[in-house]
């Protein structure tokens, strides 16, 4: 069962209060006793200062030398002159933009075929009468309790015998199944009255016009959710990439700081300013689409 | 959440994309591009020379020097395309996925002991003497232990750059205070147990701290070689791996023996318990031991170090007869087609670097190929000169699916090893361990 | 857009569909499921079927067809294997170090960030942003963080007298580190389900309880502990599910090591099959795998749907 969606829709339906938005906003909010409060507020900001010291030191190593950088946590932490050498190493070395284009091409190209063949057969399951609809739904529901990273032997086999080894096609063509957005889109495609399908069939509009042109427009933000979570999945997948494309030409972003090393030496400042690279276009869309993310994840209980 | 009007998210996300498709721009270009290949599986850039290797230590700085003549020679960064990949299984794994998806390397390395492996799995092209030729090469060029070593049945797959002892570094200034060094301040000859218990008992003294550093953290690869090396100076003994890797033909007297002695060495003080790769070698930079042991390639990294002086020779022979582990860098063909351009490409791209073999060598290892290897130019290179001869008794690892550098049988035996150092294990442990972990191994047929 | 927009109330539609529903449209119906489902069949059934097939065979990734039958051989082989069960003990071993405080501290997180009135994004910004985060970023930090003797961490224990450790590269403690590494990357998700969670709970409650005099921690004790009780059982169950499939981290920070102390199920699968070239037997320790989740995933479902039900 699509248990997650269905807990969060009961979760957040009633109150009108998203997960995201704080609960200051809520008027009715008691107070409670100022000295709690304060204590959670100082225990909690100990907690996110202790999270934030990992990303921290990656950037501040990444603007060192790597000279500086191989001397050490104190060595860095009292270099005060910043560079920005390490990036420009990295970005002039040509390499990361393909895997950046490698990264960018598999996400953006699962995110189109899962939103439309996905939002397709969801909206064959929620709105349109055959036989074997009940079975269709048990079968896809059943997908989603396979562990598609425990395929990841016969899968490979499977690209290799249709020669899309090492083609973007072999990162793009086995997550395109996921089962997850059918199911979200099913349940928004449920709640939409379905007086707007039969107007629009009253005035001549064959299925597909009507999905297209009535149903899809009104499913921007279901839209929205699965690309984004999509988009996310993909670009941060290792263990496909890792085994499927293994020409460092046409790695992903992951699979390209995992396994290609840079010329010789002791490059610590270099190698954390790959992983900042590396997160950097993930930050961004997290910073454009927070509220989005934060609600997708926390809708869909997806996890790796 | 504050709401971000929807126009100017919509600009940053223009101005996102715009910057990213100017990097991209840089992929796009040209006809055997990134996206092309991505998206129809062409080529890519052809008329560039592929080139994988997995050379991340000392010797990468070399290789780097040898690629740019390459490069310099031949029309600019668009000749070759250069990629390093992490050492070991990793890397021939790579190899053998890239060969299987139909985009391996133009040229790759693989270590001799493991070119076998992947001619077995047909994943190699055979080197013909015609295609030798194409480079004015010949089998009679190459060392002839190295030269057979790589055959399959008469077939060849691999053509030889080097051979690789592990060897003894020592730091002169602690081995002068100690006494160890001859009239021409190089080492005195070691032979034989108790020399090789007095020079680690006067170094110590000097040290203060220890005598000889070998890794045994994080790394599995070392313990082995200094296993294998020791192991092989005792009469009589046998591969640990016969029958093409069905059997364990190892010599059990002497291997507790080795191990023993290993356990030993730790115990003494001698060697340290648990020290990882780079800090063995820092050891032996900064006097806090005399010795080190490790592969000739380090020879890069000790030359960086500054004011240290120090010098390289065979591992002293302990017990019956010299031997040191070791293996050969050689270049493959992974199996592709290839039209005659390409493959005249190619093998230019081997014979260029077989051309710079002083400039590899001057990275420590002794070169496979005759011309270099007995050019005045390298005879007077020092220490290289010292060691040389080790490549005469080197052993390489027993021929099985799962033996060769940085393989799962290595990885085996070495962790094992490495307990024994760390003196968590009993020689009798130890074996144990190594027969029940390669057991599943003997039993198994061979996937190749 | 809210989850209104998201996910319109069902109970509106009943009505219509009564209606709609007496054209049947076969054609169309299978002509939009087609495209999903020759995806959903070929990289999703497909392999399941095809990895329970080669189990059976001495197939080789380097050889055509399936090469010879092996029966029951690579099972027996995989279930007398001590590296296979020390894969499925350490796998065991991560999910014990992960789950507890993923979910522990998760949950202090959000009930403190839900009392807190002020700077909610800051601490949706330090706890979430990791778990967008690719893992080979993550793993890169974590090993600089952990470098023997001059990384942040040794450095920091020496600072406070303690022994440095070299925590990835001493075997009883590498499993740890990556246990670390990951709270910190993945606690953003849980944090942000018990936020949802923490939503869901009428304000009434916590009114009447402070009427009532209850302190704050009663109120937590009382109230919200026990009225959370639904996201932490799928907390606790999509943790240990995502557990059991552990990789990434493994690979890139310990490839296994040292020596196999770290070596997870799939690291041990994708070395079997990839390094080995042993594809029959990385199937048959992939059946293994396979079915360990699918119970897990299936005892879920049922305990999810009792739970409804009740």
């Amino acid at each position: 069962m699509a248990t997650t969606t269905d807990r969060s829709t009961r979760t957040r339906g009633g109150n009108g209060v998203s997960a995201a938005a704080p609960a200051r906003t809520d008027p009715t909010r008691i107070r409670s006793p100022r000295t709690f409060n304060i204590v959670a507020g100082i225990v909690l900001g100990v907690f996110a200062f202790l999270w934030l010291v990992p990303s921290f030191w990656a950037i501040k190593t990444s603007l060192v030398s790597n000279e500086t950088a191989s001397l050490g946590a104190d060595a860095i932490l009292r270099s005060t002159d910043p560079t920005l050498a390490s990036y420009a190493t990295l970005l002039q070395s040509g390499q990361i933009w393909n895997w950046y284009l490698a990264s960018f091409v598999t996400s953006a190209g699962t995110v189109v075929l899962t939103v439309v063949f996905a939002s397709m057969a969801a909206y064959a399951l929620s709105r349109l009468r055959f036989r074997g609809r009940k079975l269709v739904f048990v079968l896809i529901l059943a997908g989603i309790m396979i562990p598609a990273q425990v395929l990841i032997v016969p899968i490979f086999q499977l690209l290799d015998s249709f020669s899309l080894l090492n083609t973007y096609w072999s990162v793009i063509f086995p997550q395109v199944p996921a089962v997850i957005a059918v199911f979200i889109f099913k349940q928004f495609f449920d709640g939409l009255p379905k007086e707007l399908d039969e107007a629009a069939r009253i005035d001549g509009a064959g299925v597909w016009r009507t999905f297209w042109s009535v149903i899809m427009p009104l499913s921007r933000p279901v839209i929205a959710a699965v690309s984004i979570l999509t988009f996310v999945t993909v670009w941060n997948n290792l263990i496909l990439p890792l085994f499927v494309l293994s020409n460092p030409d046409l790695m992903t972003i992951p699979v390209g700081l995992a396994t290609v090393q840079g010329s010789y030496g002791q490059r610590f400042a270099d190698i954390q300013a790959s992983a900042v690279l590396g997160a950097l276009p993930l930050v961004i869309l997290y910073l454009l689409f927070q509220r989005r993310i934060v609600e997708g994840v926390a809708g869909t209980g997806l996890k790796g | 959440m504050t709401t971000t009007p929807g126009w100017s998210r919509r600009r940053l996300l223009q101005s996102a994309l715009a910057v990213g498709g100017l990097g991209a721009a840089g992929a796009l270009s040209g006809c055997g591009s990134p996206l092309a290949a991505g998206l129809a599986g062409t080529p890519l850039n052809p008329g560039t020379v592929t080139f994988w290797n997995l050379f991340g230590g000392g010797d990468g700085a070399r290789l780097q020097t040898m690629l740019d003549v390459y490069v310099q020679e031949h029309g600019g960064s668009s000749s070759l395309q250069a990629a390093t990949f992490a050492w070991g299984n990793p890397y021939y794994t790579k190899v053998s996925l890239a060969t299987l998806g139909d985009k391996p390397p133009d040229v790759a390395v693989a270590h001799l002991t493991r070119s076998q492996n992947l001619a077995n799995a047909d994943l190699l092209t055979p080197i013909t003497d015609e295609m030798l030729a194409l480079v004015d090469l010949s089998p009679s060029d190459f060392t002839p232990k190295v030269w057979d070593g790589q055959k399959i049945d008469g077939t060849s797959y691999a053509i030889p750059l080097d051979t690789h002892p592990f060897v003894l570094f020592y730091n002169k200034d602690v081995c002068e205070q100690a006494g160890l060094l001859d009239g021409s301040g190089t080492l005195a000859p070691i032979q034989g147990v108790e020399q090789w218990e007095a020079a680690l008992t006067a170094a110590q003294e000097v040290t203060g701290a220890f005598a000889v550093s070998s890794a045994n953290v994080s790394e599995n690869a070392t313990p082995w070689r200094l296993f294998q090396t020791l192991y092989q100076q005792h009469a009589g003994a046998t591969p640990f791996l016969g029958d093409g890797g069905t059997q364990l033909t190892v010599d059990e007297d002497a291997a507790l023996d080795t191990l023993a002695y290993i356990r030993r060495m730790s115990e003494q003080g001698w060697l340290p318990r648990a020290i990882d790769y780079a800090g063995s070698q820092t050891q032996m930079f900064t006097g806090e031991a005399a010795f080190y042991l490790q592969g000739e390639w380090e020879i890069t990294t000790a030359q960086g170090v500054e004011g240290l002086d120090f010098g390289m020779v065979p591992i002293p022979q302990l017990y019956d007869q010299p031997a040191a582990q070791g293996d050969s860098h050689t270049f493959v063909l992974p199996r592709m087609d290839r039209t005659p351009e390409q493959m005249q490409l190619a093998m230019g791209f081997v014979r260029s670097m077989l051309d710079q073999s002083l400039t590899w060598a001057k990275g420590g290892h002794i070169p496979a190929y005759i011309p270099t290897l007995e050019s005045q130019e390298y005879l007077e290179l020092t220490p290289q000169a010292d060691y040389a001869q080790a490549a005469e008794y080197v052993v390489y690892d027993a021929p099985a699916w799962y033996s060769g550098s940085g393989s799962t049988f290595e990885n085996t035996v070495g962790a094992q090893v490495g307990l024994v150092q760390q003196q968590r294990l009993t020689p009798e442990q130890a074996m144990a361990a190594i027969r029940q972990q390669l057991a599943v191994y003997l039993d198994t047929q061979s996937p190749v | 857009m809210t989850t209104q927009t998201l996910r319109p109330p069902a109970e509106a539609t009943t009505t219509a569909r009564r209606t709609s529903e007496r054209r049947p449209d076969s054609r169309p119906a299978w002509l939009f499921l087609a495209p999903f489902g020759v995806f959903y069949l070929a990289f999703l059934i497909g392999p399941t079927v095809y990895m329970f097939v080669v189990s059976f065979f001495n197939t080789s990734i380097v050889q055509p067809g399936l090469g010879t039958f092996a029966g029951l051989g690579n099972y027996a082989e995989m279930l007398t294997r001590s590296d296979f069960w020390s894969a499925m003990w350490h796998t065991l071993q991560f999910t014990l170090y992960t789950v507890p405080p993923l979910v522990v501290l998760s949950f202090v997180f959000a009930v403190l960030a839900n009392r807190v009135q002020r700077g909610q994004w800051f601490f949706r910004l330090a706890f979430f942003v990791p778990f967008v985060l690719p893992s080979a970023s993550i793993s890169l930090i974590w090993i600089f963080l952990f470098t023997p003797a001059s990384g942040l961490w040794p450095q920091f224990q020496s600072l406070i007298g303690l022994e440095p450790d070299a925590v990835l590269a001493d075997p009883s403690l590498a499993m740890v580190g990556i246990a670390v590494a990951t709270i910190w990357w993945t606690i953003g998700f849980n944090f942000v389900l018990y936020l949802a969670g923490l939503q869901d709970i009428p304000r009434e409650l916590y009114e009447a309880a402070s009427v009532d005099g209850a302190s704050p921690w009663h109120q937590i004790r009382y109230i919200t502990v026990p009225l959370l009780g639904r996201t932490t059982t799928l907390v606790i169950i999509l943790q240990i599910i995502a557990s059991l499939k552990i990789f990434d981290q493994v690979y890139l920070m310990t490839a296994g090591g040292p020596g196999i102390s770290t070596q997870v199920a799939l690291g041990l699968i994708t070395n079997t099959a990839f390094t080995d070239y042993r594809v029959g037997a990385a199937s048959a320790a992939s059946v293994l795998l396979f079915i360990v989740i699918v119970v897990i995933a299936v005892a879920r479902q049922l305990l999810d749907r009792s739970d409804r039900e009740a």
